[in-house]
């Protein structure tokens, strides 16, 4: 399971005091990055180890709340019931955006449609089109396959259109299954984040051009420089939030998140740095 | 002298076993009293009436709803669904093994039953997803096979391996006398079967069903990976459905510390946990009224 995953990377023969290791927990959409960030860390830095897992961007906040983490990963700002928790503990807080994450609009390869205006996209999220009849001319049941209720994907997606889903949509565990899904069902459309497509590799599924409402210019998740310009719909920012007592810990940390090496990694991961 | 030590050393090892059964039960009980605990925060925010009656699960929708009955209705379809296509087969299976295999052939078929609950439960989940559900979808000529179809079928081969076993010995101990009376009275061996043996390992094959039931109810990551997951109250078979399990499986992981939310996932393990407490507690019954008829 997934979120039972966890990386942890113990230098042989070093024995390191439990205060030393830097614990990251939180969002399964940045765990992969956020493994390799501790991978290569770990290869410049000798002396430092960083664990990584996931577990979800609630978990990692109310794993920062009770001391089990350095260093949350969420893929959603914190919310205000989160922030009422540090208060009453006195815990002061600071964030850190270390990437950008874009949200892909995934369908089968051999559905007729290419580009999909966020006004559509509304209608066939919260269930007003039930079916492709006015997209592609066809009368087939529209599948949706997303995430489960309280991921930061989900919120993301829910938020940005101001819709509620609709109770048909399915929600799967993970961006890897809905890829799954979507290749054998050739009337699905699912939403993932754009590292976990690979760039344009699957030849089964394709990703949607997402047309924006408001200035109708469509754009694809995979477009580096749109998204690099701002300009995609779904793009969104990846936060690590972090106690501010405890930043002297893990400032070399951040700071290798933000160096030229740790933006290719960013890259090579499928997100975008954030500039 | 010897003899003190030797009754010290009994003394010192029923106080060991003692306490090893006494945990056992502390820890079911520690289980039943953390869910109920957590369980009760969720009716200061929520009416018991809504949260039983509720039609909808949506608690991150801005007026929350925390309805169990899609839950409890989806996990009991797929439940039931299971036990549909299971029971038959297994008690069949079982009734194979236990009066009709030859004897090499027990040999060779026993363990390699048993060998199916060895099977990790995601790797049946994972084929659901990539050879039940496409194949399901193509037999009913729907778009998606991830539907309480799916799910029925999986848990069916997961509680196959406890209702064969279980069966099989209920039947293996019906005395020979039985059927050897049957015969003499003139039964041929299906007579025999289904009218003498059966009914009598009946209590035994009730047990088994349970037993198995309760592993249904209680699977998680199956159902999760092939059932889709859509938490309305579905219409039938070919309806995705999202189960008490799952659901717990998929928002614990992101839901926020201590809130209502956190809470009614609480409440709806406690549901649950004590529908499944009350299966095992009536099969277990039947286990033993079998173990009666056997003295």
């Amino acid at each position: 399971m997934k979120r039972l995953f966890a990386c942890c990377l113990f230098a042989v023969g070093s024995c390191a005091s439990g205060d030393s290791i830097i614990k990251v927990k939180g969002s399964d959409t940045e765990v992969n990055l956020a493994v390799q960030f501790a991978e290569s860390f770990h290869e410049v830095n000798e002396e430092a180890i960083v664990s990584i897992s996931g577990g979800g961007s609630g978990l990692g906040i109310a794993s920062l709340i009770n001391g089990n983490a350095d260093i949350a990963n969420s893929s959603r700002r914190i919310n205000d019931e989160e922030l009422k928790l540090f208060k009453e503990k006195k815990i002061v807080l600071d964030s850190f955006v270390f990437a950008q994450d874009a949200i892909a609009f995934v369908v089968a390869k051999d559905l007729p449609l290419d580009t999909i205006s966020t006004i559509d996209l509304a209608k066939v999220l919260s269930g007003v089109y039930k079916n492709w009849e006015a997209l592609t001319g066809k009368k087939v049941q529209i599948n949706i396959y997303g995430r489960q209720n309280n991921s930061g994907t989900h919120d993301f997606v829910k938020q940005r259109l101001a819709i509620e889903f609709t109770p048909y949509a399915k929600q799967m565990n993970g961006n890897a299954q809905i890829i799954e899904a979507i290749k054998t069902d050739h009337s699905g459309i699912g939403y993932v984040g754009a590292g976990y497509v690979g760039h344009g590799a699957n030849n089964e599924t394709k990703v949607l051009y997402i047309k924006d409402g408001l200035t109708n210019r469509s754009v694809s998740p995979l477009d580096s420089a749109s998204i690099t310009a701002g300009l995609y719909f779904f793009q969104r920012p990846l936060f690590q939030y972090y106690r501010r007592s405890s930043i002297s810990k893990i400032k070399a940390f951040l700071q290798f998140e933000n160096s030229n090496q740790g933006q290719q990694i960013i890259r090579s991961a499928g997100y975008y740095p954030f500039k | 002298m010897m003899h003190y030590r030797r009754e010290d050393t009994d003394r010192l090892f029923k106080y060991i076993f003692k306490a090893a059964g006494l945990l056992t039960i502390a820890l079911l009980g520690g289980i039943f009293f953390m869910l109920l605990y957590n369980s009760i925060a969720l009716f200061a925010n929520i009416k018991p009436l809504d949260f039983f009656t509720g039609s909808q699960w949506n608690p991150e929708s801005l007026n929350q709803k925390y309805g169990i009955a899609p839950l409890l209705a989806s996990t009991f379809l797929v439940a039931i669904g299971s036990m549909a296509i299971a029971i038959p087969l297994g008690i069949l299976t079982a009734t194979y093994l236990s009066e009709l295999a030859p004897g090499r052939l027990t040999q060779f078929l026993k363990p390699a039953i048993e060998m199916l609950a060895a099977i990790p439960s995601v790797a049946i989940g994972f084929l659901g997803i990539v050879l039940v559900g496409p194949g399901i979808a193509k037999l009913f000529g729907i778009q998606s096979g991830l539907n309480a179809l799916n799910g029925s079928i999986l848990l069916a081969v997961m509680s196959l391996p406890t209702i064969i076993t279980i069966s099989e010995d209920a039947i293996k101990a019906v005395p020979n006398t039985y059927r050897e009376a049957s015969l003499a009275l003139g039964a041929n061996r299906w007579q025999t079967i289904f009218k003498v043996t059966l009914p009598a390992a009946m209590p035994g094959l009730i047990a088994a069903v349970m037993l198995g039931l309760g592993r249904a109810l209680g699977e998680t990551m199956t159902v999760l990976m092939a059932t889709g997951n859509a938490s309305v109250i579905p219409r039938g078979f070919l309806d995705s459905i999202r189960t008490i399990t799952a659901t717990i499986a998929i928002e614990m992981g992101e839901v926020p510390y201590q809130t209502t939310h956190y809470f009614a996932l609480f409440a709806i393990a406690a549901v649950l946990f004590l529908f499944t407490l009350f299966i095992n507690l009536v099969g277990e019954r039947y286990a033993n009224q079998r173990r009666k008829f056997q003295e």
